[in-house]
């Protein structure tokens, strides 16, 4: 098992890319009986089958096996496709996903209910078929198919002839495949007299692992040898029997046209061989950690190049411009390998929305569009549960059931689109339905119920603001909690996953015509656009999705309230922060940033602005820790460290 | 030792068969995916001998065993089956397959009947 394992993740990586196919074609039986879709989920099985037998995982290899036999009935028109057969499929195929993360996990994927579950498939092939002929292709047809066992037809042979006798192994797999492909082989260089037992019971399979041939060729013993020594042979003999009428004489050429190639084939010359592997598979971490050499590099380019134009070198300098280059795409180039398109995630998601409408009741026409847009593979790692979520929210508390639909007027059937297209400088993903909408009443009440608000403030709340409540911890509105959208995670985890992808979300609702949640994400999170400023002469580098803007600090609009100051800019008023604690008192603050997180925002005193620059930002090393307001360190091209504020925590504070 | 065609639809299978073939000293000179991509692979490299799986998208292993036994009626082709195959194997030694190989391999009996298909 050991020298198996080194093909395990391969295994895994193309094991799931089956099961995608065997689920992603079951939806489409389910609504149309499409042939493709058949043949696709036969192969896929097949080949999952064929895959796990080789790495000695044995309940995967039986369940595919009985679900490859269930389509190979319904690829006969044996049994037909019904909802409570792609029910057990579907089941079934649940399992091989469970499986193969047992599998991943170093586990053998063997199920406690395995018998269960094969038993479920095989049920399927005993049901529709009784009463019919068994086998897909009966003994009787096949033999029929092949040519007359004895080719005496062909007229009496002048070539000496030879009695043989093959002994096959007890090991050998399929002793009636091996006896065809020796006689096979034998008629092409001879002419079969005799086959005993017959070559139908031979090919049936029904002669214990021994037959014997009589036949007549040029070809000579020494060949014929050849020929019956085969694979899984245990012993071959051939003699020479004395024709009883005198041979004719020899005829100029009877052997087959293939007889020539019974010589080895001239090799070709060696200039045409070339390896054609197009793809491999790379494992991601060893991605990030060329990744993480990348950055490396990105930033001792930057000091070297600040070095360069300290010392003046022009050589220096020119060389410096071709490396950066490489360097830029090379990073280019990384950052494309990491990108996925969203299809990896949005392909699981048909499977879900039926699962749920059918427990729910409801009827979901669900759209998936922009599945080729790309991603960053540390985003779509995090992406996939905000997502679900989503979704099911979609589906259980947005979309209503087919009778309220109607007697709203709207078709019985609801419409989910989950959408994913590139703005410029974001991927932004939308989960769109047709349904309900929130019910902003509801919401209002429920904030007050929860002591979130005091009814008069719940009053003066604007629609935003209220559906703003939506994502805070444990705020759920639905009447009854159902099993799958009232398990306790709520939209705030969708909001916090998403921020820590350093992405926002977006909910638009119109009452009675639906909800749309709108996904802002960066491409990517290796590299970072940040604001450099300059705070008691200290550079600090601000994320720039995290700067609001930026104004001239008027000491006239400093106002004290509640022992701490707050700033009036445009008629909103804000705490001003100095961060003196971190950086020291400044005498010099002439700048304001208005920093952002989620919809609230708070304002920081800078002395300078420098620009805005791409950088790489690395974690703080685990022997400083955690530290309060900084969540990295960049290092810019003159090799200074600079921290990153870390605006969520600094605004969370206050 | 030969110039062989590995022939797959899955990746995992091909590099399994290949290790094996490799460590027998064999050349690896080409792999495909699918019957469509074997025929081209043969015509291009015009191996000694070709590993042909059976279930294949597009065209499968029977079909491209013709196709190829059709470019050069010699050709040698070693059939890749599974369990529950045995119909279309026969069908396929009826059609010119030279020898068959069984999953899931086991090095010794895929080493010998690819020796053994190579010096017929």
């Amino acid at each position: 098992m050991s020298d198996l394992d080194a093909y395990r993740s391969l295994y895994i990586a193309e094991s799931r890319e089956n099961h995608e196919i065997i689920v992603k074609n079951l939806l489409v039986l389910e609504t149309e009986a499409s042939e493709t879709a058949i043949a696709e989920i036969f192969r896929a099985a097949h080949s999952l089958k064929g895959m796990s037998a080789s790495m000695d995982f044995w309940g995967m290899e039986r369940l595919c096996h009985a679900m490859e036999d269930v389509f190979q009935e319904i690829r006969n028109g044996k049994l037909a496709v019904s909802r409570e057969l792609m029910d057990s499929l579907l089941i079934a195929s649940d399992q091989i996903e469970a499986m193969l993360d047992d599998i991943e996990c170093g586990g053998t994927g063997v199920p406690q209910n395995l018998d269960e579950l094969e038993h479920e498939l095989k049920r399927w092939i005993g049901k529709e078929k009784a009463g019919e002929t068994p086998g897909p292709v009966s003994p009787a047809a096949e033999r029929g198919a092949t040519p007359p066992d004895d080719k005496t037809t062909q007229g009496p042979s002048g070539a000496p002839r030879y009695s043989i006798s093959v002994q096959l192994k007890e090991s050998c797999d399929s002793p009636n495949l091996r006896a065809m492909i020796i006689l096979q082989n034998l008629e092409e260089v001879g002419t079969i007299e005799k086959v005993t037992p017959d070559r139908s019971t031979v090919e049936d399979g029904d002669f214990g692992h021994r037959f014997e041939v009589e036949i007549a060729s040029d070809a000579g013993i020494d060949a014929l040898r050849t020929i019956a020594a085969a694979t899984d042979v245990l012993s071959a003999t051939v003699t020479s029997v004395e024709s009883a009428t005198p041979p004719p004489p020899p005829a100029p050429e009877i052997r087959p046209a293939d007889g020539r190639d019974r010589k080895p084939v001239t090799q070709p010359e060696k200039a045409e061989r070339s390896r054609e592997v197009k793809n491999i598979r790379v494992d991601i971490s060893r991605l990030d950690s060329m990744m993480n050499l990348v950055e490396d590099l990105v930033i001792n380019r930057g000091r070297i190049t600040e070095i360069a134009r300290e010392h003046q070198i022009k050589e220096l300098d020119e060389t410096l411009n071709m490396i950066g280059r490489s360097v830029s795409d090379l990073q280019a180039m990384m950052m494309d390998i990491r990108m996925i398109p969203l299809s990896h995630i949005f392909n699981r998601f048909p499977r879900t929305v039926r699962d749920i409408a059918n427990r729910e009741g409801k009827e979901v026409e669900f759209i998936v569009e922009g599945g080729d847009t790309e991603l960053d593979r540390s985003i779509m790692d995090g992406l996939n549960d905000p997502l679900l979520h989503l979704i099911r929210n979609a589906i259980d508390h947005g979309i209503e059931r087919p009778d309220v639909r109607e007697a709203a007027g709207k078709p019985r059937k609801g419409t989910l689109l989950l959408s994913a297209r590139r703005d410029r400088d974001n991927v932004i993903i939308t989960v769109e339905d047709d349904g309900q909408g929130i019910d902003i009443e509801s919401v209002r009440k429920k904030a007050v119920e929860k002591g979130l608000v005091t009814p008069d403030e719940a009053r003066t709340l604007s629609r935003d603001e209220i559906i703003d409540f939506l994502f805070q911890p444990g705020f759920s509105t639905a009447v009854e909690i159902t099993d799958i959208s009232g398990r306790g995670v709520g939209l705030d985890v969708v909001r916090t996953t998403l921020e820590s992808l350093h992405g926002k979300i977006k909910v638009e609702s119109r009452e009675g015509g639906g909800t749309t949640f709108e996904l802002l994400l960066p491409p990517t999170m290796a590299i970072v656009n940040v604001m450099m400023v300059r705070i008691n002469g200290q550079r600090c580098a601000i994320p720039i999705h995290n700067v609001a803007e930026v104004a001239g600090l008027v000491p006239g609009d400093i106002h004290t309230i509640g022992g701490r100051e707050t700033i009036l800019l445009r008629d909103e008023v804000m705490p001003l922060d100095r961060l003196d604690d971190m950086f020291g008192c400044s005498p010099a603050t002439e700048i304001l940033v208005v920093l952002q997180d989620q919809n609230r925002k708070r304002t920081i005193a800078v002395d300078e602005i420098e620009g805005q620059q791409e950088v790489v930002i690395k974690p703080l090393s685990k022997v400083v820790g955690t530290v309060r307001g900084i969540s990295g360190v960049t290092i810019p091209g003159d090799g200074e460290v600079v921290p990153v504020l870390d605006v969520t925590s600094l605004i969370k504070e206050t | 030792m030969g110039r062989i065609l590995i022939v797959d639809d899955t990746l995992f299978m091909r590099t399994l068969l290949k290790n094996i073939l490799f460590s027998g000293g064999h050349d690896i000179v080409g792999e495909a995916g699918d019957g469509d991509e074997a025929i081209a692979k043969y015509r291009e490299l015009k191996p000694d001998l070709v590993t042909m799986d059976i279930v294949m998208p597009k065209v499968n292993g029977i079909d491209a065993l013709k196709e190829i036994r059709a470019i050069n009626p010699g050709a040698r082709v070693v059939m890749c089956t599974a369990v529950g195959e045995e119909q279309m194997v026969k069908l396929a030694i009826k059609t010119g397959a030279k020898g068959y190989i069984v999953k899931p391999f086991q090095a010794p009996k895929v080493l010998e009947e690819i020796h053994n298909v190579l010096s017929s």
